[in-house]
């Protein structure tokens, strides 16, 4: 149901493209789109193992920030309701470029920040925080979504996740696009 | 019968160790293949559980992250276990997510995911697994196995015969060795027990083989045997001391049947010659009598003669010489007549009747009385005195006895002569009594023999023959007789007479009757 729905999303966003910024039917496939990105966001947690350091205590929260897709984080609020990501209560975070992003874990940037991803990424580099973009790039965050066949996949970029002192467990590897790593 | 006993022991010794052996390996072989069988399943249980968990960890991202093609990816990794036939991965909303299934499989795979854990479909182990990440149900494995207890079951039941029969073979091919150790001996004691039986040789003995239970069976078969040995040895000996006493026993009985034979045969010939003897004496004595009255009539005829013709011229001295010849002649003549009729009462033929005795002693009394008609004798006789003889004996017994009576009573004043009957129970017992001269009891064995006299001649005259004969007559009729006397008082002579079948005697003896005066 859920891949139909998406399919004819995706059909219906590839005419509209450009064309209709705003509608009923556009607003349903960012929806749907964005409720799976949701969803994989909070599995990225079981598949992530983040540094001791990055927590200010063990009891300390686990914050998502969420640049530019209200609809995700919205979504995303409503599945980590009573869960924990990584043993921590979560919270997820409404961000706008050039607030602070201290004390964040995750932040995934929508893709109408557009040119501003990279100083935002930049801004990230070398913390311990699991960056995720909607971006075809090889040199985005550490997650990257892209749908292929009208299906959500991601790649994965191992070099930034080391860089940000992540690591990232195998099965989520083999589930990914795309793996580039290090020296690639 | 010999073999078949043969056989038998070993035979049974032979089954019982391969039944032993049987039971051995039916038990062991039962034991191991049961616990194989459990083991199998325990084990294929938790390897196939082992597996889908595996499986559910590896498929969890593909779940997680939507990629049923990862997922089917995943599970045709499975291809290099053999016995999985089919594989699928259920999403937490229940719906078939990956599959993967071997060539062989028709089966269709169940449209929801069944209770966790492992159960058997026929030949086949289904597990269902959930997949579990961090307290999240991500899905259900779904395993479809071989499952091969049957199959296992048939092999175990081939490899089971097989083992079996290769283990009795060598439990046969052993045991029909071993055996003899423990039948040979015993057919042994057997082979000798038979030998005993057939030859009765109780000197055989089983050699004793080996010192358990069949040795002490040898030893005690052999000391059986001492016994029976020596037993029979005794039995023997007392057998033959037995036959040689029966045999010297047989040997005296014969000698004294011979001897009762030579005695018996010495007797007949003794009685023979003793009858031979008397006849020939009463023949002598008989020819004697004869030959002698002859003579003795000449000499008194003649003295007779002499004196009727010549007593005028015979001086008185002469006439009193022929008178005392002339006596001595009568009274031979009497000894004569008496000799021949004792001679006589011995050799005549008894013709015995019922004799009334009382007449006859009438008879004689009264022919006394004729005699000497002067003489007054009370004589009573008793009536009806029956009496079963020859009468001519008889009168001459009763002629004896009263004239001897008649002759003691000659000198006693109121004689009386008595003569009767007694009788008791069966015995009639006669009697004639008198109160004459009487004599003394001490002679009385003297009494019945001939020639003996308890009185002189001129006391009394008589011949001394008289009781003889009286006795020779009662005791050829059966009879008994004796006497009761004292001097002076008088006498009592009793006699019996054997009873004849209707003997009528005592009828009409009611008591003494006095015939005469």
């Amino acid at each position: 149901m859920a891949a139909l729905r998406l399919l004819i999303a995706s059909l219906l966003s590839v005419l509209l493209a450009g064309i209709w910024q705003s509608g009923l039917a556009v607003e349903d496939l960012t929806e749907a789109e964005y409720r799976i990105k949701a969803a994989f966001l909070y599995k990225f947690g079981d598949y992530v193992q983040w540094p001791q350091s990055a927590f200010a205590s063990p009891s300390g929260t686990f914050q998502i920030g969420v640049i530019g897709a209200d609809t995700l984080a919205d979504q995303l609020e409503q599945i980590v309701a009573g869960h924990t990501m990584a043993d921590h209560p979560v919270i997820v975070r409404k961000l706008k470029a050039g607030e602070a992003l201290n004390g964040l874990h995750l932040v995934f940037i929508g893709r109408s920040q557009g040119a501003k991803l990279t100083p935002l990424l930049d801004t990230l580099r070398g913390r311990p925080v699991l960056t995720v973009t909607e971006s075809d790039s090889d040199t985005a965050g550490v997650i990257n979504f892209v749908v292929v066949d009208d299906k959500v996949r991601f790649d994965v970029l191992l070099p930034t996740a080391e860089e940000d002192s992540l690591k990232i467990s195998a099965r989520l590897l083999t589930v990914a696009r795309r793996v580039i790593k290090g020296g690639s | 019968m010999r073999t078949r006993a043969l056989r038998s022991l070993r035979v049974k010794l032979l089954l019982v160790d391969l039944l032993t052996t049987l039971a051995a390996l039916t038990v062991a072989l039962g034991a191991m293949v049961a616990y194989d069988l459990r083991a199998y399943h325990r084990n294929w249980i938790n390897d196939m559980t082992t597996q889908a968990q595996l499986l559910g960890s590896t498929v969890a991202p593909a779940l997680s992250f939507d990629d049923p093609a990862l997922a089917t990816e995943n599970l045709s990794f499975l291809r290099s276990r053999a016995k999985v036939r089919a594989a699928a991965v259920y999403n937490a909303r229940g719906g078939l997510f990956a599959t993967w299934s071997s060539e062989h499989w028709n089966r269709a795979f169940p449209s929801l995911p069944g209770e966790e854990g492992a159960h058997v479909e026929g030949r086949n182990l289904v597990v269902f697994k959930r997949i579990i990440e961090h307290g999240e149900i991500l899905g259900t494995v779904y395993l479809c196995a071989d499952y091969e207890l049957y199959s296992r079951v048939a092999d175990y039941s081939v490899i089971a015969l097989l083992v079996a029969l290769a283990a009795m073979l060598v439990a046969f091919l052993t045991s029909s060795r071993l055996q003899q150790i423990v039948s040979d001996p015993v057919l042994a004691i057997r082979k000798v027990a038979r030998e005993v039986i057939d030859t009765r040789d109780y000197s055989r003995r089983a050699r004793k083989a080996s010192d358990d239970e069949v040795g002490e069976l040898v030893e005690a078969f052999n000391a059986m045997l001492t016994e029976i040995e020596r037993r029979t040895g005794e039995l023997e000996a007392s057998n033959r001391r037995l036959a040689t006493e029966i045999q010297e026993r047989t040997r005296s009985e014969e000698e004294i049947a011979r001897l009762n034979q030579e005695l018996e045969s010495r007797v007949r010939t003794r009685t023979a010659e003793l009858e031979s003897a008397n006849r020939e004496l009463e023949a002598f004595c008989s020819s004697v009598s004869h030959d002698l009255r002859a003579p003795l009539r000449a000499v008194d005829g003649f003295s007779q003669v002499l004196e009727q013709e010549y007593a005028a011229a015979l001086p008185q001295e002469a006439r009193r010489y022929l008178a005392r010849i002339r006596g001595g002649t009568l009274r031979m003549a009497h000894l004569i007549e008496d000799l021949l009729n004792l001679s006589r009462v011995s050799r005549v033929t008894l013709e015995r009747r019922q004799v009334d005795l009382a007449t006859i002693a009438t008879e004689v009394v009264d022919e006394l009385r004729g005699g000497e008609p002067h003489r007054v004798v009370d004589i009573s006789i008793w009536d009806g005195m029956m009496g079963y003889g020859d009468p001519r004996l008889l009168r001459a017994a009763l002629e004896n006895l009263i004239s001897n009576a008649w002759k003691f009573t000659s000198r006693t004043e109121q004689a009386r002569i008595e003569i009767g009957v007694l009788r008791d129970n069966a015995q009639t017992t006669y009697f004639v009594r008198d109160n004459g001269a009487g004599f003394d009891m001490a002679h009385c064995d003297k009494l019945f023999g001939a020639f003996q006299r308890l009185h002189s001649v001129r006391e009394f005259p008589g011949t001394g023959v008289g009781l003889a004969t009286v006795r020779r007559i009662v005791e050829r009729h059966g009879g008994r007789i004796w006497a009761d006397a004292r001097v002076g008082k008088g006498a009592v002579f009793f006699f019996t007479l054997a009873v004849a079948d209707g003997d009528s005697a005592s009828d009409a003896a009611q008591g003494p009757v006095k015939s005469v005066a």
